[in-house]
């Protein structure tokens, strides 16, 4: 669903039932929405990592006087920084699993051997264990992007994680040069 | 024949297989059917991958539901986030033919198709509304004397609020009454339907700022004295599980309440062992649980 957070007149009545704004100061759902409506985001940003603290939880959205998809809001402004290059390096990890094993949790040594004490077959009937349901699901990332939209991130995160994330930190985003 | 494969996810098989097990023995004693969804992937994950590239997220999970659609199934999550992806990109492809069509474009390069003639459904709204509570309490052979703090989870609920699903409407307690229809008590605790603290990618981008609102969580269960935490999600079962020792540690605190998954808590009802159930392989001891239910 596309958002409408032009309707906000900022009455921050999402900041004051947000339990994440609770817990963390520089999380304020109001203020980002706000930025986002003025298009006064800009590389000195202070939303991201900020806007990446949301849990999805839904209680600003239920609460909003006016009927704003804040949520939805919230994974476009996400989408926009990721498309710049301001994906938070632990969520990078997460998405390499998701191209290496189709998971974002892959099995484990333990997991292995907690199945089997379970009688269930030790690989579950997923993705990791099978070549060829793995590729289509490398195909499928490469044909929408999502493979070059990491890639563009961390080029040698295998090869040398350390040294990547510092020569494409968080502040240079690599992507402003292909932009 | 079958009209329900089970989507596993990545946490419960791979972390928590004691929710598969117990979701496959407490299907096969209300005699239905599962399929398994070969090669099924993540959802993937909502609040992550949805935010990193929405196309992406509705063609992964279109393949998926592609799967269940190939063996003329629904698809039955035990999982919040699996249902809310799965369910609203299903939603939204069924109202969107341009997207869609989009998404086949991708889907027939592998050889599947997203026909959208399939429902996705949450196994808790599954047994209440497709079983129902009577027919559960007919299968109950060994009734729990057990006082629980039930965490719904946000996507359980978020998906049924977008269907316009009457389970949603006024006080919610469908998830109560199946707890209750184990002989348990679903017992009342301060800010019930707060977010464990997981979700949206937040686990993974800031534990210690989850943590805090688990450790709230937390504190209004134990202050309601409960013997278990019973939520419908394995994230929010990683969440308050492994996280109460991550809590404990960090704040120094000293909490010690058992996380069952819904299935687990029906199978002990119905007279599985917690063994069967992989209830032991819990980070936060269940001992005093499972002594209990034997006493």
């Amino acid at each position: 669903m596309p958002s409408n957070i032009e309707k906000c007149y900022q009455c921050g009545q999402c900041t004051s039932v947000c339990p994440m704004g609770e817990q963390e100061q520089t999380y304020k759902i109001r203020k980002f929405l706000q930025m986002e409506k003025l298009g006064i985001e800009n590389e000195e940003s202070i939303m991201t990592p900020f806007i990446f603290y949301c849990t999805t939880c839904y209680r600003c959205q239920d609460n909003c006087p006016q009927g704003v998809n804040i949520v939805d809001g919230v994974l476009e402004i996400r989408a926009n920084a990721v498309h710049e290059g301001k994906m938070l390096d632990a969520h990078k990890k997460v998405a390499q699993m998701l191209m290496d094993y189709g998971h974002a949790v892959p099995n484990n040594t333990a997991g292995r051997e907690k199945r089997l004490q379970l009688g269930l077959a030790e690989m579950p009937s997923t993705a990791q264990g099978s070549d060829d349901h793995l590729d289509e699901i490398r195909t499928l990332l490469h044909l929408t992007g999502f493979d070059r939209l990491i890639a563009d991130e961390m080029p040698d995160m295998k090869v040398n994680e350390g040294l990547t994330l510092t020569k494409a930190g968080f502040d240079q985003p690599i992507a402003e040069e292909s932009a | 024949m079958s009209e329900l494969s089970l989507f596993l996810g990545c946490v419960a098989p791979n972390r928590y297989p004691g929710i598969e097990a117990a979701t496959k023995k407490t299907f096969s004693k209300l005699a239905i059917e599962l399929d398994d969804l070969l090669g099924a992937s993540c959802c993937p994950a909502p609040g992550v991958f949805r935010s990193f590239d929405e196309e992406t997220w509705l063609t992964l999970a279109s393949r998926n539901i592609a799967l269940s659609e190939k063996l003329d199934d629904d698809v039955l999550t035990i999982c919040n986030g699996c249902y809310s992806t799965l369910k609203e990109a299903g939603d939204t492809l069924k109202k969107d033919p341009k997207l869609k069509e989009t998404v086949n474009r991708n889907l027939i390069e592998i050889g599947h198709e997203f026909k959208g003639n399939h429902d996705v459904r949450h196994v808790i709204e599954y047994l209440y509304q497709d079983i129902g509570i009577e027919r559960i309490k007919e299968m109950i052979s060994k009734p729990l004397d057990l006082k629980v703090a039930v965490h719904y989870g946000c996507h359980l609920i978020r998906p049924l609020k977008e269907d316009g699903s009457e389970l949603v409407n006024g006080n919610i307690s469908f998830f109560d009454e199946l707890v209750q229809a184990t002989g348990a008590t679903s017992v009342d605790y301060e800010d019930k339907m707060l977010c464990c603290g997981a979700g949206g990618g937040a686990r993974t981008a800031i534990l210690e700022a989850t943590l805090k609102m688990t450790e709230k969580k937390l504190h209004n269960m134990a202050d309601a004295q409960v013997d278990c935490i019973v939520n419908a999600c394995p994230f929010c079962h990683l969440q308050f599980d492994s996280g109460q020792q991550d809590v404990n540690s960090r704040f120094r605190k000293n909490y010690s309440i058992p996380v069952l998954h819904y299935t687990q808590l029906l199978g002990l009802a119905m007279g599985y062992s917690a063994d069967e159930l992989g209830i032991g392989m819990n980070t936060t001891s269940t001992a005093d649980l499972i002594k209990k239910i034997k006493d």
